[in-house]
């Protein structure tokens, strides 16, 4: 372990110290504008797992890489709108922007999926964490490097956070002590927060061809509230409820999706609480975005009838039909049931296919130019 | 009592050994954890990554209780200190698993493996209400032996999916819920309309501090209706969205958008709990619902405006207000599972026999009845 006290005339003897540890799979402390980060190449699977023992770090948990610049952060990751005007506003600074991989393929070996990076650098599903230091040191050493190095903190996972460097020697044991092959100290650091982490990753534009999407006879009204907005529900059940079935009930019955589609805070929700309320359910409807997927029966079955159950779907952390169908999509479209599925449209191509077996109304909801007015549109897909 | 849970209700597998109200070991794998949290449940890997991580998370959180399932050939005991025997303190005398609320296939992992360990080890097998864990999670102790006698409370619940004010022990009454989004989840949403990624909540808090929150003016959800039991984040949501729609917005606008929202929102929440307290300090029940704790639970429970704003609410009213000792049991975990399985057990909850086990399915509705 070399210790380099950061001095004006140090500062390329740091550089040069830095990245030859680097290239040698070493792992070394440098300071930051937030805390003492741990870094080594994030190429190499050796570094990273000598720097999984120093962190003894719960599995699962990826870590979040230094690149010099938007440029080589790009050689790895997708730049999507949210992402990149990140970049422009608050980067080099002390945030991390999680972006996709450009070469991710999921389910594959992990070892051959993307040879840019160790097994463990990016997370499960594909998704790496990118910051730019605004501390000039790091970002010389990364550039120098040539490619990106880690960026946790220098602490094990839930330690003291390390503003100075007996921070981490007084925390650590003999062994780990090995693991350091070089300590940039730069003196204590101001107290800052460590860098705040923004996932871009939901923000995506979806994959899918919405032109596809054709609504015949397509009605439109301006709904003027979120009333207004439930009892067009309620008028769309009676006009379709004859459809609707349960599990064991007679043929000519199907299952019917209420398939929504509009901007955050449009009255997707508001929508299905009136179609819940039309079909007599007297629980709360809630929205269904953490959970993904609620269920609903109406608080009466007349005549010991299996009743009609509604399911409310949330697509908006959903990026392809087959995760719709882990949700079990084709069981409760057999059990004839009613479905309202939010974000629609980014499941449309899975809706689609089910257009034999389901009633499906399409309902467009769009943001007019009162507080609280919407303009509906809706239709038979 | 010494008992292993297992909570698989999101996305995180979690297990934990607790003893009584002492937390001995509380383990999660958690497969977004460098993302900010309370977001809900990851879609593609809900059911089958629960089921191959279960066995790790499990004898990991054994390991580090050095605690022992009773009748098993096991690898542990020679690492154990005086553990072995069967009056021994960290062997396991019950099974307990969250059975909803949540997403069906993601409990039916958990559930599926506690069955199968407490018929293995012939043990019995508690259901555990996950938001029971929430409520019970402030009163959760890093070292003490003794279990307390659970205070007469009120129970707030802020998290991802759940915003509920709830009158609590013996049993629990939903008091206030949420008409529409939960809190933890419109402050995801309201991160990620300023462009802070999607869950941002966590994010957005940090933001707030810097930005000055009388900046603009956002209208209080059900205002002059707060003693109705409900509360309402939908509203706030649409406003925000009127205000930031199609804006590209400095970072100064951002960090003072940011402030403004959870502000508001957590002047709403404030305000029903508020209102609802008065209302029963005045009522004629007042003998029948006398509380002397407010306990907080849930992933919101760890943002500190949240924080500064119930301390001050707990001195107006009296209460002594209760927050989970770290963040960890803030979030979604196990180790809140094993803490209420304690007193379902003494409630007689616990199944016992091979036929009582079979018996015990997911609930992904599972509530809490209303006063």
């Amino acid at each position: 372990m070399k210790i380099i006290n950061l001095g004006k005339s140090a500062r390329q003897t740091a550089i040069i110290s830095a990245v030859a540890a680097l290239r040698r799979g070493g792992l070394v402390i440098y300071p930051t504008e937030t805390v003492y980060g741990a870094g080594v190449d994030a190429a190499s699977p050796q570094a990273v797992a000598k720097l999984a023992k120093f962190k003894s770090r719960p599995l699962g948990k990826p870590y979040s890489v230094a690149a010099a610049d938007q440029k080589m952060a790009e050689r790895y990751v997708k730049l999507n709108h949210t992402a990149k005007k990140l970049y422009r506003a608050f980067l080099p600074g002390p945030l991390t922007v999680i972006s996709k991989l450009k070469t991710f393929k999921p389910f594959s070996h992990s070892s051959h999926f993307n040879h840019f990076l160790a097994p463990g650098v990016a997370s499960e599903t594909g998704t790496l964490g990118i910051r730019i230091s605004s501390y000039p040191l790091v970002t010389a050493i990364v550039k120098k490097f040539g490619r990106p190095i880690t960026a946790t903190s220098a602490n094990e996972a839930y330690k003291k956070r390390p503003y100075q460097i007996s921070d981490i020697i007084n925390q650590i044991s003999d062994r780990k002590k090995q693991l350091i092959d070089l300590i940039i100290d730069a003196g204590p650091l101001p107290r800052r927060e460590p860098s705040t982490v923004i996932d871009t990753t939901l923000d995506d534009p979806v994959t899918l061809r919405v032109g596809d999407i054709k609504i015949s006879n397509e009605d439109k009204i301006l709904s003027r509230s979120p009333e207004n907005t439930q009892n067009l529900a309620k008028e769309l059940w009676q006009k379709y409820q004859h459809f609707a079935g349960s599990p064991r009930c007679e043929a000519g019955r199907r299952a019917i999706i209420f398939a929504l589609e509009g901007p955050l805070g449009a009255g997707k929700t508001e929508f299905t609480k009136g179609l819940a309320r039309a079909m007599g359910i007297k629980k709360e409807i809630v929205s269904p975005t953490y959970n993904l997927s609620n269920e609903y029966s109406p608080a009466l079955t007349i005549n010991h009838q299996p009743s009609t159950i509604l399911h409310h779907l949330d697509a908006w952390r959903i990026e392809s039909g087959q995760e719709l169908e882990n949700l079990d999509f084709a069981g409760i479209i057999t059990d004839k049931s009613v479905i309202a599925v939010e974000w629609a449209d980014r499941v449309a191509d899975t809706i689609h296919a089910y257009s034999e077996d389901a009633v499906i109304i399409w309902i467009k909801i769009k943001y007019a130019k009162k507080q609280n007015e919407r303009l509906i549109n809706w239709g038979i897909l | 009592m010494t008992i292993l849970a297992i909570d698989t209700s999101c996305d995180d597998t979690a297990a934990a050994v607790t003893r009584d109200n002492r937390i001995l070991s509380n383990v999660i794998w958690s497969q977004a954890a460098l993302h900010a949290k309370w977001g809900g449940v990851v879609p593609s890997l809900a059911k089958r990554a629960h089921q191959d991580r279960l066995p790790w998370v499990v004898s990991r959180a054994l390991r580090l209780a050095r605690a022992n399932l009773p009748n098993s050939a096991n690898l542990f005991t020679r690492h154990s200190f005086g553990v072995g025997g069967p009056n021994s303190p960290n062997l396991i005398a019950a099974i307990a698993v969250t059975v909803g609320p949540g997403l069906a296939p993601a409990l039916e992992a958990g559930i599926h493996y506690a069955k199968q360990l407490a018929l293995l080890h012939e043990i019995p097998l508690i259901p555990v209400n996950h938001l029971e864990g929430h409520v019970i999670s402030s009163l959760a102790r890093p070292n003490l032996p003794n279990s307390p006698n659970l205070p007469n409370s009120l129970a707030l619940i802020v998290s991802g999916g759940h915003t509920q004010l709830v009158l609590s022990f013996p049993s629990h009454r939903i008091l206030a819920d949420t008409l529409d989004d939960a809190l933890g989840e419109a402050l995801d949403k309201a991160a990620r309309m300023l462009g802070l990624g999607y869950p941002g909540g966590a994010v957005l808090e940090k933001f707030a501090k810097q930005g000055n929150p009388q900046k603009y003016k956002l209208p209080l959800p059900l205002l002059g209706r707060e003693n109705q039991g409900a509360f309402s984040f939908s509203g706030l949501k649409t406003a925000f969205y009127r205000l930031v729609e199609g804006k590209e917005l400095t970072k100064q606008e951002i960090c003072d958008l940011a402030a403004c929202f959870q502000s508001t929102a957590l002047d709403h929440l404030i305000r029903v709990v508020s209102k609802t307290i008065s209302h029963f300090n005045h009522s004629s029940h007042s003998n029948n619902f006398d509380f002397s704790d407010l306990l907080i639970g849930g992933g919101v429970a760890a943002n500190i405006e949240l924080r500064k704003r119930l301390r001050k609410l707990g001195k107006q009213f009296d209460l002594k207000v209760h927050f989970p000792y770290s963040k960890k049991l803030c979030t979604d975990n196990a180790a809140m599972i094993g803490l209420a399985a304690q007193w379902a057990f003494a409630r007689g909850e616990a199944a016992k026999t091979q036929a009582e086990i079979n018996l015990i399915d997911r609930q992904p509705n599972l509530t809490f009845p209303s006063l």
